[in-house]
């Protein structure tokens, strides 16, 4: 098994006084993708904020070798610890290639950003062939590929990609998941935050399904996508 | 004789929207600034023209002191007020940016009030102006007088309203602030400081007051109390040009500059703010977005 990337020992987190999750445990390790799921409001995107170090909680992050306890949000990004923002968040005025650029906005070396560029291109053709129009004339599903798209510019070493089925139909969610399966080939990490348990459990290796801000069960994704609990509270069986 | 009538008159006509076009190109550079910071800091920066007039008295000071040539001495007036400008947004704006607009208001008011209160203390109330010796002369084109430095003046404010446009599009830097412009917090989630880049901004919005300010003091007088009117103006073509470009402020500012000079021979030079602001209002009645803008 390859090395951990990303452990989570007991976090606490909440919103000034109102407490949201509840000791969270979690492993990420190096080239896998791994599924977050749960239902709207359980807390999947603030462990997304607490990670990303905009929330500050207790209990301990390390990442890559580095406790983030004490990091600023730039110091976690710096260390390649990259979200893909639920919503996408693009500059909808921009045009996909400045957009793309924005994700290398820390980044110096040119020949280095170009070549990130490349590959983003080579992963979407579909953003290279709309690279000179603006990101908010876009398709929803175009417009997801310009968000993950933008964070790969940032080379991170975890993805983590929020919401990302969200309002997309299930042909463009497959063709997305397939992306992420290749991107895990390419030394990046994914973390696949997912109110569409199925869905993510499809290209997932592991799982952690989160309930009311504490993490009810986990397991490899057959082991989740077989168990009647999910298949209860998920699918209404 | 008719016929010379319609001649002279032709060429009246064509004389005043000339000089309309040379000075709506000055008035573009001055809104430039308070367009910008306003569209990336939602900051109406009510010290803008204070801010000009600095710019004018630094033209000043450095041609009778040290007889620096205003056209030389314009990167220096730039310079001098980016300074200016990214210590006033660090030290105060920064509380601010983004803040309810009442309040952005109130501090922009206060410093204008300071920087035009000092000016008073430090240069004296007095009417001056940029006299270098080519000041009075004119040529001709097609029987139109084109006094030089207004040309000058008219293709010095193009260049840099250019210059800023390519920055904004092409750069690393300028592609960050439209971001932080448009989403704050997606921009800081990639790594943008919105602290740093508001600072730029509003350093580089009055750097561009510097800029007008010192090509103002050689086509117009200047005094500590010409940054309200000024001000007024520029807020006047950024509402009609918008926010979103730069040539959409090109376009206020020749579009006023034309109005001015028209009133000014056919009503009377007292009507020139009267119809330049009852523009302004019909614009935000009937086109809110701008001249340009879209139609909502
Ligand atoms: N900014 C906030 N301030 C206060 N409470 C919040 C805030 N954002 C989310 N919450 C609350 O935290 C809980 C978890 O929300 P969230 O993490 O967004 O859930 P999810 O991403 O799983 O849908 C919800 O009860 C939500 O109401
Ligand atoms: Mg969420």
């Amino acid at each position: 098994m390859s090395e951990i990337l990303l452990n989570v020992q007991g976090l606490f987190v909440g919103y000034g006084e109102v407490p949201v999750l509840r000791d969270i445990h979690m492993d990420i390790r190096r080239g896998e993708i791994v599924a977050l799921v749960g239902s709207n409001g359980a807390g999947k995107t603030t462990l997304l904020r607490a990670l990303s170090r905009v929330l500050a909680g207790t209990g301990k992050i390390t990442f890559d070798g580095h406790d983030l306890t004490h990091l600023t949000p730039d110091q976690g990004f710096a260390l390649g610890l990259v979200q893909v923002p639920e919503g996408r968040q693009l500059f909808d005025q921009m045009t996909v290639f400045e957009n793309l650029m924005m994700g290398a906005f820390r980044r110096r070396s040119k020949g280095a950003i170009h070549a990130t560029l490349e590959s983003v291109y080579a992963l979407f053709p579909t953003l290279y062939e709309r690279r000179t129009q603006r990101a908010g004339s876009l398709s929803g599903g175009e417009q997801q590929m310009c968000a993950i798209g933008r964070g790969l510019m940032a080379t991170p070493k975890l993805l983590m990609v929020d919401e990302m089925s969200l309002g997309l139909a299930p042909v463009i969610i497959d063709q997305l998941l397939e992306v992420l399966s290749t991107i895990r080939k390419q030394d990046v990490t994914v973390l696949l935050v997912e109110q569409d348990v199925f869905a993510a459990l499809e290209v997932a290796d592991r799982g952690y399904v989160i309930e009311t801000g504490a993490v009810t069960q986990s397991g490899t994704a057959l082991e989740l996508t077989e168990s009647p609990e999910v298949k209860r509270a998920y699918l209404g069986i | 004789m008719e016929q010379a009538l319609v001649v002279s008159t032709m060429q009246l006509l064509s004389q005043i929207l000339v000089n309309g076009v040379l000075l709506g190109g000055l008035y573009a550079l001055m809104a430039l600034g308070l367009a910008l910071v306003w569209g990336v800091l939602n900051i109406v920066n009510l010290a803008h023209g204070a801010l000009i007039m600095l710019g004018a008295y630094v033209g000043y000071y450095l041609f009778t002191l040290l007889n620096i040539d205003p056209f030389l001495a314009l990167p220096l007036s730039m310079a001098v007020l980016f300074c200016v400008g990214y210590l006033l947004q660090r030290g105060i704006l920064n509380l601010i940016a983004r803040a309810a607009m009442f309040n952005t208001l109130l501090i922009t008011f206060g410093i204008d009030v300071v920087l035009t209160q000092l000016a008073q203390i430090f240069f004296s109330a007095d009417f001056r102006t940029i006299n270098p010796s080519y000041a009075g002369s004119n040529f001709m084109v097609f029987g139109v007088t084109l006094p030089l430095v207004r040309v000058l003046a008219f293709v010095v404010a193009l260049a840099l309203t250019i210059a800023l446009w390519l920055f904004l599009l092409h750069t690393r830097l300028g592609r960050a602030i439209r971001a932080t412009a448009q989403n704050l917090g997606a921009a800081r989630l990639y790594g943008v400081e919105p602290k740093a880049i508001y600072a730029l901004t509003f350093g580089l919005g009055a750097a561009l007051a510097g800029g007008a300010g010192d090509l103002y003091g050689v086509v117009s007088q200047i005094n500590p109390y010409i940054g309200a009117t000024l001000t007024a103006k520029s807020f006047a073509i950024a509402i009609i040009g918008g926010l979103e470009s730069p040539l959409g402020v090109v376009v206020g500012g020749i579009f006023l500059g034309v109005v001015e000079s028209l009133t000014a021979l056919y009503i009377g030079p007292t009507f020139v703010d009267i119809a330049s602001f009852g523009i302004l209002v019909l614009v935000l009645i009937f086109r809110p977005n701008g001249l340009l803008g879209a139609t909502t």
